[in-house]
């Protein structure tokens, strides 16, 4: 049955920029580049319990090191797509290497200022990420083609979506997956079967950052501008809430929230007088009758079905 | 067999011709209607910023519908909310190009989130005639398919501040504020080319939109000994700004660009009372002080559009009558481009236009190398309940250099 349901959506993934609008693709686009992301925050957060609240900034530095090295050195979009998952990678374990010495609504602060501070150097770094004049993003390029519209770029960010949706199940069935969640259920437990408990969150800092980054590379695929307003506290709230809407801890949940999320969003933008009211009541009512987030409540609610 | 010849000979080129027309007719467009696309910040913090100067606009189009339309053809037009996002913007025009189909955009009123739509309208040849977006960034080299600074290019706000300072006061040592982003960047570069010329010394300090304190930025200002004090913020920086002045004692005169009057009721209440505005003018762009008899026909237009929302407080909110200039130089470009407009018409007719308004300060005038509508500008004294129109209407010496 899930083995189906997997196929009919890749079937319709597959089969959609042949039949809807460039938008619809834009849409898509953008859904698939915010999956990876929430795949980064689930790592982190819902894997490895670290609170990190520094998820714009590592997708930030994604934009703008693959528009960067696209524009500075012509590189094939794979490279510069990975150069901007490996370069949030070490900025993340840098950064984890510090933040990583605090618990909680600490840790929650410190990668909140991080993200602050990171805005800020994208803002007044003119000289290098156009500043607060924002910085077009030259087409992405493969083999001489350039991808000039959401369609040609809608493949390569479903491919890459689809190969990092891949690394995360694996890692989270991996050995360093049941280590992300030993440490996560009790530190002092962890450490007493054995598991380095520093190394581990910072590999899950790092992996965390490295999706966000390759999230801020498939942007660049599709997208010809970015400015730092749009790398705030907002977008790590967003990100956020959508892992904990499609429910905490589970890789179903952070891609289905991003999905699901997304697309309330965007379709509340056409009920402008009342979105915001909608938008504050959804949230509620998730939190209330779905805490565990929306796929548990789906399957909850199946099972109990089921057995009637 | 011959006739049968000679009728092939005759109707074959013309059915290649009305093919050719067909296939070269441009979306949105057809006998009985022009599809336009508007966006707007419609919701969230920035609404004051767009929603009614979208109602503006599209009273405008109704107006020209009810009267006839242009040759014969309404206007249709459809609006989504941008949010003032530079994303939701991109989804806003994508889905009004790609899904709508419409004919050219009328949108954007924040200038960084427009900006981001440059790249996608340019390479598809789209007309974007922005709605009160300054939008500098995207006007700025100059393209075919961008037009926008329907309220002020922000380049003349910050020189047309410095030239009335200078003029109205003798300053020789201004204190400016400006924002760290693109939008006080660009102002800040205007202010600085007539700071040069009128040789005025300017002391900057740049802030975060959503700065809380302005205590130290406003002392280092202080400190440099200003003849006054240029404001070029949004409403909540601006307001803190003049409270400190007040508190600090600081009785020299304040001068606040128009970005910063959203609510100018509002203002007077945040800033702890008149008191804090004996000494301040406001920059503006509109040919009258709002519902002026220049400009009352805007708001009685309003009145009559929007029965309902006209009787609410705050409405129609102060941005308003920005709505109307754009749709204004749509038309005329539409009706320019006679009978069968195509994009590429219609986009020749804006590069020609030179019209008053009658609605902003300046006129509408662009040229082959000029995007941006309006550079002139008017001041007001406010008191915290009155406006009073002082004489002149003020410019930049800043022109663009390729």
């Amino acid at each position: 049955m899930r083995s189906l349901a997997l196929l009919v959506a890749l079937a319709a993934l597959v089969a959609l920029p042949f039949a809807t609008t460039g938008y619809v693709v834009y849409l898509a686009n953008l859904l698939l580049t915010f999956t990876v992301i929430c795949l980064g925050m689930h790592l982190v957060l819902g894997e490895a319990g670290q609170f990190s609240l520094a998820q714009a900034a590592f997708y930030g530095i994604g934009i703008y090191t693959s528009g960067l090295s696209g524009a500075a050195f012509g590189w094939p979009f794979p490279c510069s797509v990975l150069a901007a998952g490996l370069v949030s990678a070490v900025v993340g374990l840098l950064i984890g290497g510090l933040a990583l010495r605090m618990r909680d609504i600490y840790l929650a602060l410190a990668t909140f200022a991080f993200g602050e501070a990171m805005q800020w150097v994208l803002m007044d770094w003119t000289s290098v990420t156009g500043g607060p004049n924002g910085l077009h993003i030259a087409p992405a390029r493969l083999f001489g083609l350039q991808l000039l519209t959401d369609k040609q770029a809608y493949p390569a960010v479903l491919v890459i979506a689809i190969l990092m949706l891949g690394l995360a199940i694996l890692l989270s069935r991996s050995r360093l997956g049941r280590a992300f969640r030993a440490v996560r259920e009790s530190e002092v437990a962890a450490m007493a079967m054995g598991v380095p408990v520093k190394s581990t969150k910072l590999i899950a800092f790092a992996l965390s950052a490295f999706f966000a980054g390759v999230g801020g590379g498939m942007f660049a695929l599709y997208s010809t501008y970015i400015h730092p307003d749009s790398l705030g506290f907002q977008t790590t709230i967003l990100v956020l809430t959508m892992v904990v809407v499609g429910g905490l801890g589970s890789i179903a949940g952070a891609v289905g929230g991003a999905i699901v999320f997304g697309l309330i969003s965007e379709l509340l933008r056409q009920t402008p007088s009342y979105q915001e009211v909608i938008y504050g009541l959804i949230l509620i009512v998730f939190m209330m009758f779905a805490p565990k987030g929306l796929f548990a409540f789906l399957g909850e609610s199946f099972g109990r079905l089921r057995r009637a | 067999m011959r006739s049968k010849l000679k009728t092939l000979a005759v109707a074959l080129p013309a059915l290649m011709a009305a093919l050719s027309t067909a296939a070269a007719a441009d979306p949105g467009i057809t006998d009985k209607t022009i599809k336009i696309g508007m966006f707007a910040p419609l919701s969230g913090p920035n609404a004051a910023y767009g929603f009614d100067v979208a109602n503006a606009a599209k009273m405008y189009y109704d107006k020209i519908n009810k009267d006839g339309g242009i040759n014969g053809r309404r206007i249709e037009y459809i609006l989504e909310d941008d949010r003032c996002d530079a994303n939701d913007l991109v989804a806003a025009v994508k889905k009004l190009v790609e899904q709508d189909q419409v004919f050219l955009l009328n949108g954007g009123s924040c200038s960084a989130a427009t900006v981001a739509a440059k790249d996608f309208v340019v390479r598809n040849k789209i007309p974007l005639i922005m709605l009160n977006a300054s939008g500098d960034g995207a006007l700025y080299p100059p393209t075919d398919y961008i037009f926008g600074a329907f309220s002020i290019s922000q380049y003349a706000v910050g020189g047309a501040m410095i030239n009335f300072a200078e003029k109205t006061f003798g300053v020789k040592r201004l204190a400016y504020v400006n924002h760290d982003d693109a939008y006080g960047a660009w102002n800040l570069t205007g202010a600085k080319v007539d700071a040069a010329a009128d040789k005025v010394d300017l002391a900057v300090e740049s802030v975060s939109p959503t700065i809380t304190d302005v205590t130290a930025p406003f002392l280092r200002l202080r400190a440099s000994n200003p003849d006054a004090l240029l404001i070029v913020t949004y409403a909540r920086p601006a307001a803190l700004l003049i409270k400190k002045a007040r508190e600090m004692g600081f009785d020299k005169p304040i001068i606040l660009s128009v970005t910063g009057t959203a609510n100018l009721k509002q203002l007077a209440e945040n800033v702890g009372g008149k008191g804090a505005l004996k000494n301040l003018y406001i920059q503006d762009v509109l040919a009258d002080a709002p519902g002026g008899p220049k400009i009352k026909w805007v708001y009685d237009m309003y009145k009559a559009a929007y029965p309902e929302l006209a009787k609410e407080p705050d409405h129609p909110q102060t941005y308003m009558p920005y709505g109307v200039p754009s749709a204004e130089a749509i038309v005329r470009a539409l009706k320019a481009a006679g009978p069968e407009p195509t994009r590429e018409k219609f986009l020749a007719a804006m590069k020609q236009e030179d019209f008053d308004t009658h609605v902003m300060a300046g006129p509408v005038k662009f040229g082959p190398e000029e995007r941006a509508a309006n550079k002139s500008t008017v001041f007001m004294k406010y008191d915290g309940s009155s406006l009073q129109m002082l004489p002149g209407v003020y410019t930049t010496r800043w022109t663009y250099k390729n």
